[in-house]
């Protein structure tokens, strides 16, 4: 057996006292328009997880950019070690020892796991020739040391799941001689197991005098592993260097917001459940991706889906939806079946999705406002294919007014909204176009804190409506506290269902993970 | 009335067809810094445009001022625009879906040498254009039944029909130049069918020009088209049926690219399999300068045709000053670069 | 003094000119070979066997040209096709025309190994093809390299083909007599596709024939591309640049349908033109006489049947009747003839569509 190749950036853990690794002080960044960054600091020392918290906009993003090389500040001086640098390029940061693993990951597909690893700095021979062999075992090694050797270092980045590639960016960053690992949102795709798994490599990293640099909405993942959490809102920090571990929530999201708030879930409206279903489902299947289900959803009903990733909870909203076709079984809207396989079918019969990867499924991100809320609905505001732009200005208005979609001026480009107000965009689509039911994939990834509220009020407001709401995330709590009843998935197969109210997160938990009611 | 007007149409113009033109009408929305920005730019973008259009008209004037500025010289530089505008009209739509058609030329030249046949010349002109026509479109099924429900890449798809369609041209002519004896389609091309000083060929450029805008702006089908092109997963999860869509485009393509091989016929007297030479990348490059995103996602009918007023203007000014094609080439390609870095730069986002 | 004209005077010209176009590209053979030796005055070359229409010895013939893409080329294969045709005697083996260097080589190589008696290669490429007719050689297959010549004389037995720089100067010589009397006389030229060597020696050759006649200045040059569409196109810029010129010499009768149509077109018969290469509806432009069309200058595709009597001749192993020698020459240049009306009769069945 190769001897494991040791992490790098091994050194002496190093204490609170010692001077900082990096120093980034002033920084400010404008793009035409926006001023994205406007005077932050961040210290960060070694072998410390260093959380940086914000809102959507607040400027996390730049920020990270702009310590990885990728953007160059118009302002502010960064030190390393104590020396000031400037961070050029990407490659240059990279030689500092600063690698970044970012929220859409990139990797290549069409290679393979070790040509990832090594892209840019194979091991060569003779200059130029890779050597392919000795790629593969070193990335066996650092794949290995990630928890995760049963990814084989010569299969396609292409071929493995989220969580994998994940792994695979995260032993690329370590292929370098590296000191400080930024991690953009690394748990947003994984579920418990994993992100379990990916706390144990970043308490691994620490321990050898690596910083980490942790950005995450999860203020309970930010309590388990960081040490200290800089604020950031509108292009500056607003606090730093706070203990991560007794802040208290509350100042935290005050801090981020301005508001007291963190998961606000609307009442649920004591109501007997008496109307007919307004979608059937019976005995829907896919090979391999989900056994066959029955649900239904009435008027006036949110109903959760809730399970781990890779439960088949996607794959069940777009097989109703018609967007995958179902081996067997059928759709029913309102007691009339679909022709399974449709789109065209569901939207017409009034099913709506919300899907998960919003810009990449739902949005027209070049587009207006309006014209990403009235896709769906073109042939009511057209005569002979003749658009009454008029009409439609108007209704797609009502639609977002509605929702209070902000900014209230439909003719704003839609790539420039919060992902909160995206995700009403998407909403206001479906209730301009009178949808019954409305399919929810994700609703609030990619949502901010203080935004998630709002949403909760108004899908629930929706519902009190009469639209009858099918509902998928991760993230338990949402589930639980969104939904009227909740049918849990285990491996495609629902395992239990009952009343939201009935369940705790304990509980749905236990459920997905041994897939029998733990009593 | 059509389409009746509605208070909103005051208060709020919509975004329009994403196209240089855009700008002004969106300019209700009022306000935040960003948008308003993004409007100037937009505007830019045409507005540089037709910079380029002055500088060369004043290039022209300069250099040879009795000939550049004659009357006769804009009809011609207009005529000579019209064959590849009309083409260019076409792909734009296509490119705006997100697509490309390599066989534009190709198509041009199997239609045009289809329509002047021996045997389709009997029908006279109703004959020629309706062969002209027909085959377009045909050719344009092809290509859309192979890349909406055959799934083929269309850069693969229209690539062997450039092929197919050029050899099938050849075989016909046998390389030989087929003349129209037909004298009222060769009287359309001559200066006693001007109509008030506009060549026939004009008027339908400009035609197809002001159709092809209204579709992509004022129609759900421009809508779907650029819904399909920004985005096609969303489009088809929002309901619209993208394979038929794409279908529709390939078609449009192919019916400009009738209307073209008719207007050449008429232009050239004649129909020849090498007509059409190197359309599709006149085409594409009169787009791509004009605006249209090559990603799709975002076109417009006014910047292409302006594309293509600059291409021909440019060849004017060459062949008035008796300059080399070579040289020429060059400026070409000049151009393009510089006009899509001008873009790159009005249009870039954080 | 230097360019005081040192040219014969019009009478011996017209003579050189008219005189040698009874010499028209593929009949010279059988012209020259359909009289009988007669008896020589103690020459050997009475001695010497040379082709002549009767049958002999069976000779196949490989045949492999470029893609017909143009009237031209189509001439080319025709005349070639047509030529054997004429010959008990003679299989021709004819390959499907190709533009691709390589996709020619291939087909040469498969003539190769079916033992053809004579190759005749037409090359897309002339320089780009000398390895094949080298191999055709090597192989012991003699090799008629037809018009576009290939980059090495070991690569081909015999090259027979039409006279580019010829071509330019007898346009030249033709448009010059036609305005020796005319003061500050101009001369438009619409050449071929620009960056073919052989539009570089049509114009150099037109360029050398008028500098002969001072009064003569060339005012303008654009160059198409060989397609109706393209002459087009330039001609009628080159017709809205010079609002007043008196002969125009356009290097190809297919782009001189386009140009022809962009003069109709702006309404302009104030010049005179000369054509390039002849093309039967040029030669009928020029009988009627109603157009700007007076005259073209030959690029005979009738080499092609030329190289079928040479390779004939070459598998028979015979001479050209009416020449000295026992062989056929190596190199044979065409004559490019200017059609007038005074002789388009004369070679309208050389015409091509």
């Amino acid at each position: 057996m190769a001897p494991e190749p040791p992490l790098p950036g091994a050194e002496p853990v190093t204490s609170a006292d010692t001077p900082p690794l990096l120093t980034m002080s002033g920084i400010t960044k404008s793009f035409p328009g926006v001023r994205a960054l406007d005077g932050v600091d961040l210290e960060v020392r070694a072998g410390e997880v260093h959380c940086l918290l914000g809102q959507n906009g607040a400027g996390k993003s730049t920020l990270i950019k702009v310590l990885a090389g990728a953007h160059q500040p118009d302002g502010g001086r960064i030190t390393w070690r104590g020396d000031t640098v400037t961070l050029k390029s990407p490659i240059a940061a990279m030689r500092l020892g600063v690698a970044t693993i970012y929220q859409e990951l990139d990797l290549v597909e069409g290679l393979s796991v070790a040509e990832n690893v090594f892209l840019g700095h194979e091991p060569t021979a003779a200059g130029f020739v890779v050597r392919g062999r000795e790629a593969r075992n070193a990335a066996a090694g650092l794949l290995r040391r990630l928890g995760h050797p049963e990814i084989d270092p010569a299969r396609l980045v292409g071929e493995l799941s989220a969580a994998q590639q994940q792994i695979v960016s995260m032993a690329r960053a370590l292929s370098h001689d590296v000191r400080l690992i930024v991690m953009d949102e690394p748990s947003a795709a994984l579920d418990p197991d994993e992100v379990a798994n990916l706390f144990r490599i970043v308490a691994d990293l620490t321990a050898d005098g690596v910083a980490v640099v942790y950005i995450s909405h999860r203020l309970e993942e930010i309590r388990r592993i960081g040490d200290r959490v800089t604020v950031l809102k509108d292009g500056r920090a607003v606090a730093g260097g706070l203990p991560a571990k007794s802040t208290p929530t509350r100042d935290v999201v005050a801090l981020m917001t301005g508001r007291n708030v963190e998961y606000v879930f609307p009442e649920r409206p004591a109501r007997a459940a008496l109307a007919e279903p307004l979608l059937t489902v019976r005995g829907l299947t896919r090979a391999d991706e989900f056994a066959p289900l029955d649900l239904d959803v009435r008027p006036g009903e949110i109903v959760g889906l809730a399970g781990l990733v890779g439960s088949g909870r996607s794959e069940i909203l777009e097989t109703i939806y018609g967007a995958r076709k179902p081996d067997a079984g059928q759709v029913h809207v309102d007691g009339r079946a679909l022709k399974t396989g449709s789109v065209r079918a569901a939207v017409r019969a009034g099913l709506g999705l919300a899907p998960e990867e919003r810009k990449a499924q739902a949005l027209l991100m070049l587009e207006s406002i309006t014209r990403n809320v009235s896709v769906s609905s073109m042939s009511r505001f057209s005569r002979g294919g003749w658009l009454d732009r008029g009409a439609e200005f108007t209704a797609a208005r009502r639609a977002t007014r509605e929702l209070s979609l902000k900014p209230d001026r439909p003719s704003a480009p839609v790539r420039t909204l919060s992902g909160g107000n995206q995700q009403k965009a998407v909403l206001a689509r479906w209730l301009l176009r009178g949808c019954r039911v409305l399919l929810l994939d994700e609703p609030t990834r990619g949502v901010d804190v203080g935004a998630r509220a709002e949403l909760y009020a108004v899908i629930r407001r929706l519902a009190d409506d009469g639209l009858g709401v099918l509902l998928v995330s991760s993230e338990v709590p949402e589930v639980l506290g969104l939904a009227d009843r909740v049918l849990v998935l285990r491996e495609g197969r629902v395992v239990h269902t009952a009343p939201a109210r009935d369940l705790d997160e304990h509980r749905v938990l236990d459920l997905v993970m041994e897939g029998s009611p733990a009593s | 009335m059509t389409h009746p007007t509605t208070p909103a149409r005051q208060e709020g113009p919509l975004l329009d067809g994403g196209g240089p033109g855009s700008g002004k009408s969106a300019s209700g929305g009022g306000g935040g810094s960003p948008w308003s920005a993004r409007l100037f730019r937009a505007d830019v973008r045409t507005l540089s445009l037709i910079g380029v259009l002055v500088g060369l008209a004043l290039i022209g004037g300069l250099t040879k001022p009795d000939a550049f500025l004659a009357t006769s010289n804009v009809q011609l530089i207009l005529t000579q625009a019209s064959v590849i505008g009309v083409v260019t009209v076409g792909m734009t739509f296509v490119i705006t879906s997100g697509g490309i058609d390599l066989s534009v030329g190709a198509i041009v030249a199997l239609a045009s040498v289809w329509a002047t046949t021996v045997a389709t010349q009997e029908y006279g002109f109703a004959g020629i254009l309706f062969t002209a026509v027909i085959v377009g479109l045909g050719c344009g099924l092809v290509n859309g039944v192979l890349i909406a429900y055959g799934g083929m890449v269309p850069f693969i798809a229209t690539l062997a029909m450039l092929a197919s369609a050029r050899g099938l041209a050849l075989q016909i002519t046998e390389g030989k130049t087929q003349m129209v004896t037909i004298p009222s389609v060769l009287d359309l091309g001559e200066r006693d069918a001007y109509l008030l000083g506009i060549p026939p060929l004009v008027l339908v450029f400009a035609a197809v020009t002001v159709i092809g805008w209204l579709v992509l702006n004022r129609t759900t089908f421009g809508r779907r088209t650029v819904a399909v092109g920004g985005n096609a997963e969303a489009a088809r999860l929002a309901g619209i049926d993208v394979r038929r869509q794409r279908l529709y485009l390939y078609l449009l393509s192919g019916l400009c690219c009738g209307i073209a091989a008719f207007l050449l016929i008429v232009l050239a007297g004649s129909g020849q399999n090498t007509n059409g030479n190197l359309y599709e990348l006149d085409a594409i490059a009169a787009a791509i300068i004009g605006g249209t995103l090559l990603s799709g996602g975002r076109g417009t009918v006014t910047g292409s045709v302006l594309g293509v007023l600059i291409f021909i203007t440019i060849q004017n000014i060459f062949a008035l000053n008796n300059l080399e094609s070579a040289t020429q080439q060059i400026a070409k390609g000049a151009i393009i670069v510089a006009a899509v870095l001008v873009q790159r730069r009005t249009s870039h986002t954080p | 003094m230097s360019d005081k004209p040192s040219l014969p005077t019009s009478a011996t010209r017209r003579r050189l000119l008219f005189g040698a176009a009874a010499l028209s590209g593929g009949a010279f053979l059988t012209a020259c070979t359909s009289n009988e030796p007669k008896e020589g005055s103690g020459g050997q070359a009475a001695d010497a066997p040379v082709a002549d229409d009767k049958p002999g010895k069976p000779v196949t013939i490989g045949f492999a040209g470029p893609q017909a893409d143009h009237g031209w080329l189509n001439a080319i294969n025709v005349n070639a096709k047509e030529r054997a045709k004429k010959y008990k005697d003679v299989t021709l083996e004819i390959t499907e025309g190709s533009n691709d260097t390589a996709a020619q080589i291939g087909q040469i190589d498969t003539l190769i190994n079916k033992k053809v008696d004579v190759l005749v290669i037409l090359p897309a490429d002339g320089k780009a093809m000398t390895q094949a007719g080298l191999k055709a050689m090597r192989a012991g297959i003699p090799v008629v390299n037809l018009d576009r010549i290939f980059a090495n004389p070991q690569a081909y037995r015999c090259w027979i083909g039409g006279d580019n720089y010829g071509m330019g100067l007898n346009a030249g010589h033709y448009i010059g007599e036609q305005l020796k009397d005319k003061k500050n006389a101009k001369v438009v030229e619409l050449a071929g596709l620009d960056n073919l060597e052989l539009t570089k020696q049509r114009t150099e050759g037109f360029d050398a024939a008028l500098k002969n006649y001072p009064n003569v200045k060339k005012v303008a040059r654009q160059a198409a591309e060989f397609t109706v569409e393209s002459g087009q196109s330039k001609m009628s810029q080159l017709l809205q640049a010079q609002k007043n010129f008196d002969a125009l010499w356009n290097h190809d009768d297919d782009q001189g349908v386009g140009a022809l149509r962009a003069i109709e077109q702006a309404g302009r018969d104030d010049f005179f033109m000369v054509g390039g290469a002849g093309a039967l509806s040029a030669m009928q432009a020029i009988e009627s006489g109603e157009s700007v069309l007076k005259a073209t200058v030959l690029y005979p595709p009738t080499m092609a049947a030329s190289a079928i009597d040479l390779a004939r001749a070459l598998g028979q192993g015979k001479g050209i009747g009416g020449m000295a020698e026992f062989e056929i020459p190596s190199s044979i240049t065409l004559y490019s003839a200017v059609v007038t009306k005074d002789n388009v009769k004369q070679y309208m069945s050389t015409g091509f569509k």
